[in-house]
């Protein structure tokens, strides 16, 4: 065959254009093993597509290129996980390195928070408990002047109401002294209208244990019980109703009272 | 060609296929441009050659494993690639909607200049357009525009071996032309 005339024909520039049928591409495969002159003439071509493809170039928007580049990266990353072996375990010195400093900073950090945090935390609970002390006693303080308060309170009222029968015209005040010269005193408040009496202790020395005074009014040179003074009894206490006596007198009496007086134990009488 | 030439081409083939960056951003600086040149001589929308140009790259990352160096060089393998991606593009059906309302508004804008180009005064295409009608249309349906000579034969009406003489005939004149 006139290999010359098969070159000259056009198919070896078909066959690199690509555009040449299947069947001639393996004819055109087939003559460049076998002649030299197919190989040459294929590698002239290429080389003159090449040359003019290079003086007639385009250059393309600079930017596309970092667009390409990082098409490449996203395709690697996709298809070839494995191939990426050298930068990956370059970064995969990098990377626990940093985690590793990075958590012993937080492991220490939170060390030193929990302490800080813990004596805090004691710190402020011995200031609870010194406040909770603090005010335990203010409230039992608070609780004492309250009660002192409420003491006050009474008295004052009973010193009023003694006021306000001292003051009542109605009333007959019998001062009562000590039998015996001393400064013992007390005094009766007897309602001329209804014969309600009250006594008003002024000075009388506190009983003794087992003891209590008893008020007496004298009817008619007898001794009348006319009640007995309430422990409690601070100022004007209410005493039985006396119809008619000539005076009245306190004696010392066992807890509950007598039904006759210890003249013994006499301490204050006064006359109506 | 050999402006610049860092990598013997087997070398870079082979480091490609290593997957080595570096080649590969060799092998973008080195071949960019007359990739791009063939794109734009196919598909007249830059916007579309600029995707273009990152699918043909994106292709022959992928696929450079099949490329085999016995066979040709590696530009003839890809330029088959880009110029079979324009064609493609340019044949899908979203860009045939794209075109005919283009049409459509260019008769009422003038559409700038900017974003259309002229295919007709880039690359290889330069040398076709100064060939005889008869051997043009045979190369630019064929190589251009990706018809199988079969086909030709039937849209123009002429006998298929007649298609393909014209064709050859009109490649040897291309060669002549672009022959250093």
């Amino acid at each position: 065959m006139d290999i010359h005339a098969y070159i000259e024909s056009g198919i070896i520039e078909s066959y690199v254009l690509s555009l040449t049928s299947t069947e001639e591409s393996v004819e055109v495969e087939k003559f460049r093993t076998e002649y030299v002159e197919v190989e040459a003439a294929i590698a002239e071509f290429s080389q003159a597509l090449e040359q003019h493809a290079f003086e007639n170039a385009i250059i393309p928007p600079p930017e596309l290129k970092a667009k390409v580049l990082a098409a490449i990266k996203e395709a690697r990353g996709v298809e070839e996980p494995t191939t990426a072996m050298a930068p990956q375990t370059e970064k995969s010195f990098v990377v626990p390195l940093h985690q590793t400093t990075s958590w012993r900073m937080i492991a220490a950090a939170s060390v030193i928070l929990f302490i800080v945090s813990a004596a805090a935390n004691f710190y402020l609970y011995q200031q609870y408990r010194n406040k909770e002390d603090d005010y335990e006693a203010l409230l039992s303080q608070r609780e004492t002047l309250q009660a002192k308060n409420d003491v006050y309170h009474t008295q004052l009222k009973e010193w009023q109401s003694a006021a306000a029968m001292m003051a009542d015209t109605g009333m007959a005040m019998i001062k009562m002294a000590s039998a015996k010269g001393k400064d013992d005193a007390a005094t009766v408040f007897w309602d001329k209208r209804n014969k309600d009496v009250f006594v008003m202790v002024n000075k009388l020395p506190e009983p003794q244990v087992g003891k209590q005074y008893q008020l007496w009014a004298m009817v008619d040179g007898q001794p009348v019980d006319a009640g007995i003074l309430d422990l409690s009894c601070t100022s004007v206490c209410k005493m039985k109703n006396v119809p008619r006596a000539q005076a009245f007198a306190i004696t010392l009496e066992r807890e509950g009272g007598n039904k006759i007086p210890n003249l013994k134990a006499l301490f204050v009488i006064g006359n109506v | 060609m050999n402006t610049g030439n860092l990598y013997h081409e087997s070398e870079l083939v082979s480091l490609l296929k290593q997957r080595h960056e570096h080649a590969f951003n060799y092998l973008y600086d080195h071949y960019s441009g007359s990739l791009y040149s063939v794109i734009v001589s196919i598909v007249p929308n830059r916007e579309l050659a600029n995707d273009l140009l990152q699918e043909v790259f994106v292709k022959i990352w992928r696929q450079i494993a099949t490329y085999d160096n016995e066979k040709g060089r590696l530009f003839t393998w890809m330029l088959n690639v880009a110029r079979n991606a324009s064609i493609d593009a340019v044949r899908s059906k979203n860009y045939q909607q794209n075109q005919q309302n283009r049409e459509l508004t260019e008769n009422i804008y003038e559409e700038g200049g900017s974003v259309q180009m002229n295919t007709d005064k880039i690359g290889l295409r330069k040398i076709v357009y100064k060939l005889k009608d008869e051997y043009r249309v045979l190369v630019e349906l064929s190589y251009f525009e990706g018809y199988t000579q079969d086909e030709i034969s039937k849209m123009l009406k002429i006998p298929l071996g007649t298609v393909k003489t014209r064709l050859r005939s009109a490649l040897i004149q291309l060669k002549q032309v672009i022959k250093p």
